[in-house]
């Protein structure tokens, strides 16, 4: 049984191999004659150039979901119907709402489809890392003798990047991976409190979603500290990158594309109103205003033309009218 | 086997799940629906039933509710009709 998945697994792994060496070879011949073949700064930096290039190669499934969350303006009227309607029932009221996502053809959601695809990536950065000081001899995709032998000993900042937390005694190694463990808690905590306190509506943050958002603070460091003393530094070069590139990422989302009825979109209407005004035009949302206050006005109008018809009057006022 | 993999899904939901929020287009969420999937059908059915689900879950797909079949409903029906019709 175990053969059969390390078969299926190494199938799987072994183009990935060749892919990921091959972007960390190709930055490593930019960085390597910068800084030096041998060294941790040029390693690392392939590194992170290797997470920008992945980061950006997932672009277009970023840009299908902004299209695709385009129209929450529209629905969200319907979205606070079934709030009202299966607000006790939570259950009920995530699978009314994602039938009406369905229905619209508009969905906030990013899909699984982005964390699949980055973790076999992960996966065989740790492999190529960790067996390249291990086992230099042993070539994997494009990593040759020299150059495994070269990234499993290179040094940064006085920490050897092929070491983890747990293999060492340096204590070069552990402080950069502590220091990296607060890094990745820090930007994963202040992406999910952006997205709280600016993206979502007020009535979604209290309730279990609030709970759930509570225990997040207590699971993350745990997660990311066992992550950081298991993982080589040089892969947590990966992920504390990837997550900027999330944080960032959902700094734009938030600024040019919030969630309807959240102080992010309010936000966002006095930033377009303010351009607006400056060069002379109008917001889509003045115009709708306008349209709607016009169309008041006319029905206004076209009533005061419609005949009165004569009040009944008393004697005494008729007269009074008169003189 | 059931239960390791129950376990592994377990552990999945606790510390990993989280570290993303909530991404899934569909509800149940991926591995909520892979959890349903192996304790419902067993090992086998089950993790074929969660890989079909993990295809369908990419920006192209509309998303929605998309529960896990019942054993009666699909002992009698092939369940890759069903779902082929939907979600993607």
């Amino acid at each position: 049984m175990l053969d059969f998945f390390s078969t299926i697994g190494g199938a799987i792994m072994a183009p990935l191999y060749y892919v990921i060496s091959a972007v960390l070879v190709g930055f490593h011949k930019l960085f390597g004659s910068l800084f030096g073949e041998a060294s941790g700064v040029a390693w690392v930096l392939s590194i992170i150039g290797l997470t920008l290039v992945i980061r950006m190669a997932l672009i277009p499934l970023f840009v299908k979901q902004i299209k695709s969350s385009r129209n929450m303006q529209l629905i969200q009227p319907k979205v606070r119907e079934l709030q009202k309607k299966y607000g006790h029932d939570r259950e009920r009221l995530a699978q009314e709402t994602m039938k009406l996502y369905k229905d619209s053809g508009t969905n906030p959601f990013a899909s699984c489809l982005p964390i699949l695809l980055q973790m076999p990536i992960f996966l065989a950065l740790f492999r190529l890392i960790d067996q390249a000081a291990k086992d230099p001899s042993h070539e994997r995709g494009l990593m040759t003798e020299e150059l495994n032998t070269q990234f499993g000993d290179a040094v940064f900042l006085g920490a050897k990047i092929s070491d983890t937390f747990l293999n060492t005694d340096d204590i070069g190694v552990r402080v950069l991976a502590a220091v990296l463990v607060l890094a990745m808690t820090a930007t994963t905590f202040l992406t999910q409190r952006q997205l709280m306190s600016k993206n979502m509506p007020a009535d979604a943050l209290s309730g279990p979603y609030a709970q759930q958002q509570k225990m997040l603070l207590y699971v993350l460091p745990v997660v990311f500290a066992v992550g950081g003393i298991a993982f080589p530094v040089g892969v947590l070069f990966y992920w504390t990158t990837s997550n900027l590139w999330t944080m960032g990422q959902q700094f734009y989302v938030i600024r040019n594309n919030p969630a309807p009825g959240t102080p992010a979109a309010d936000a966002k209407e006095e930033r377009d109103r303010a351009k607006a005004a400056r060069k002379g035009l109008k917001t889509p949302a003045q115009l709708e205003e306008e349209r709607l206050a016009a169309e008041a006005e006319e029905r206004r109008a076209e009533k005061s033309q419609t005949r009165q018809q004569p009040q009944r009057q008393t004697k005494a006022q008729r007269n009074k009218k008169k003189r | 086997m059931k239960q390791l993999l129950i376990g592994l899904i377990r552990a999945w939901r606790f510390a990993i799940s989280p570290l993303y929020g909530q991404v899934c287009r569909y509800h149940p969420s991926c591995s909520a629906y892979a959890l349903e999937a192996v304790t419902e059908h067993g090992a086998v059915r089950g993790t074929w039933l969660a890989t079909r689900r993990l295809t369908r879950c990419h920006p192209w797909a509309a998303g929605g509710y998309d529960p896990v079949p019942t054993r009666a409903g699909s002992a009698d029906q092939s369940p890759s009709t069903s779902t082929a019709t939907r979600g993607a």
